[in-house]
């Protein structure tokens, strides 16, 4: 990729995720003017009391939530395809997800629905499942990349059965709180959701930028990375862990969405480059102006009812991606 | 610049390498031969630290190889091993950068110099025109003289070369064997080719079921001998008439096959 291609890319994603953001906030069931929405952001009075609650109390946590999970996921993605050298890694690679979905699933049949609840279970069950891969690859597993991946694809089965077991016994609408949560919405996200999640992606940004050339180095094999100085173990450890805290995060926020870790690094790697500095922040830029608008047509494609992110995650960036794959042979 | 004293290294039961003892000095180029599973990898992986040797000693630049720091050491020592091929495609002038890491903390930008010394190895190992081409387009003498530019950006005291004429070409073989002595960088090099060894090597170190079997000049190693026990078939040496240098020729087992 040319540099001034790179420069390009990252001006263009950059207006558009600015513009769409925009459009974002003026956007849903009460429409309100560009104009209106952004005397509202500049702190000036005019627009009504409701919009101004509207787009302060309900759009703009929301809309910010949703450029951090975008971003969040992304590079995530983006660390964990090179740190593992497996174009198919995602954020949810260590059974995050279904961790998340066996707390959650915890939490709502023996507990009472309660969404503070729900998000406290799904962030101890990611972390859980994490802890199990890492336990399970503690010593000499840990060497190779390959053991950890199954590891994960193990632990994630059987915390999934675990999950199916307790909702087979449980009353029968759990099931469904569960399934529409774990399939993502931003809609019970809020400023303490943005608050939680703003410092994790910013300190996990800065982390991966900070070891740009180790990771960069980890492309080619772990053998050469070690040969230029780079302690492959301890690297790789660092970054799955951050990772893993990033994505139980936002599991906990928004429950999973599907797809978006894994496909937006391969769309950056094309427009953008594939050297780490590029890669991480292309992802941020595409991740979150992917999932605003994910967003959008989930609130606002059908009256009244949301549509679950994941749903519209996996259909749009599936098919999203098989078009790139067979026009520019990604 | 390196000196191994009575070095082992077993991996489970076995032996891998038994009482190996040399010294590289400034300047030379020692080529490490012998049969498949005779130890010549495993040496280099203990000079880069990859193995721990079990007993004896390895010094660095007067010393001690377990004194160094992970990244202090690969400011002294680059290793040019089998042609990795990245995951993701990446340029000619990205991997030769890698070769920066050990040079650079944490948050440390690259400056003009560094660009400038990328171009410099690109440059003398003959890739300037293909900065910007992707690696998966090089040919495999290309590639191997990018591997060799990486290592020169390390700007390394001591060069490891793991089989560098492997599955390449004639001219090269040739090419990568003469860059690596033009560099003037003192080098320790896995070879297959005896020839080649006897073409290039100031010095050959000859390994035996990890056992050093013979350490000198190609005159004193490659001696029918020397070689006939290790290789286990019948070999003629003799002397290159331009070229001055000993040139061997195994033979069938059963040469009135080829009669």
């Amino acid at each position: 990729m040319l540099k001034r291609h790179y420069k390009l890319a990252m001006w263009l994603s950059t207006a558009l995720l600015v513009l769409s953001m925009l459009i974002s906030l003026s956007i849903g069931s009460v429409s309100i003017t560009l104009l209106d929405t952004l005397t509202v952001l500049a702190g000036q009075a005019g627009p009504s009391s409701l919009a101004q609650t509207i787009i302060l109390q309900i759009r703009l946590p929301r809309l910010l939530c949703a450029v951090l999970v975008g971003a969040g996921l992304a590079i995530s993605g983006a660390i964990l395809q090179n740190a593992t050298r497996n174009p198919l890694a995602d954020p949810y690679l260590f059974g995050l997800m279904a961790g998340a979905g066996l707390g959650a699933t915890l939490v709502s049949v023996v507990l009472p629905a309660h969404i503070i609840s729900m998000a406290l279970g799904a962030f101890v069950g990611a972390l859980f499942a994490v802890v199990l891969v890492f336990a399970v690859c503690a010593g000499q597993h840990w060497r190779k990349v390959e053991y950890t991946l199954l590891a994960g694809v193990a632990v994630s089965f059987m915390l999934s059965a675990v999950s199916s077991f307790v909702l087979y016994f449980a009353e029968p609408f759990a099931a469904n709180r569960i399934m529409f949560w774990l399939m993502g919405s931003l809609s019970r996200t809020d400023w303490f959701s943005v608050l939680l999640l703003s410092p994790v992606v910013l300190l996990v940004l800065v982390l991966a930028l900070a070891l740009r050339r180790q990771l960069d180095a980890l492309l080619l094999s772990d053998e050469s990375a070690r040969t230029l100085g780079v302690n492959t173990q301890t690297l790789r450890l660092v970054l799955l862990l951050a990772t893993a805290l990033l994505t139980a995060c936002i599991v906990s926020q928004c429950g999973g969405i599907a797809f978006v870790g894994l496909m937006v690094p391969h769309i950056v790697r094309h427009y953008f480059g594939v050297t780490s500095v590029r890669l991480l922040l292309g992802s941020v830029l595409v991740g979150a102006l992917f999932m605003v608008w994910v967003d959008n047509l989930a609130r606002t494609v059908l009256p009244q009812q949301e549509i679950p992110l994941g749903v519209i995650t996996s259909l749009a960036g599936s098919v999203f991606f098989l078009l790139i794959m067979r026009r520019q042979r990604l | 610049m390196l000196k191994l004293s009575a070095v082992c290294l077993k991996l489970g039961e076995k032996t891998v390498l038994n009482d190996i003892s040399f010294a590289l000095h400034n300047n030379e180029f020692i080529g490490v031969i012998g049969p498949n599973g005779a130890g010549k990898s495993s040496l280099l992986r203990v000079v880069q630290r990859s193995l721990t040797a079990n007993s004896g000693q390895i010094m660095l630049k007067q010393r001690a190889l377990a004194q160094y720091k992970t990244a202090e050491l690969a400011r002294t020592l680059a290793v040019v091993s089998q042609n990795p091929i990245p995951l993701f495609a990446l340029t000619v002038e990205q991997v030769a950068t890698m070769g920066l890491l050990p040079h650079k903390s944490w948050f440390e930008v690259n400056h003009s110099q560094d660009q400038h010394q990328v171009s410099q190895a690109l440059n003398r190992v003959g890739l300037a025109d293909k900065a910007s081409q992707l690696i998966d387009t090089l040919s495999g003498g290309e590639l191997q003289r990018l591997y060799i530019a990486r290592a020169l950006v390390q700007r390394p005291a001591l060069l490891l070369l793991d089989e560098p004429t492997n599955h390449l070409d004639v001219q090269y073989q040739h090419q990568v064997l003469e860059l690596v002595r033009a560099l003037g960088i003192p080098a320790l090099a896995c070879l297959h080719d005896l020839n080649l060894a006897a073409m290039y090597c100031d010095k050959i170190l000859l390994l035996h079921q990890g056992q050093q079997y013979a350490f000198g000049t190609p005159e004193q190693v490659l001696t029918t001998e020397l070689l006939q026990p290790v290789f286990g078939l019948a070999c003629e040496v003799t002397t290159h008439v331009l070229l001055r240098k000993q040139q061997v020729t195994f033979l069938p087992s059963q040469t009135g096959a080829l009669c």
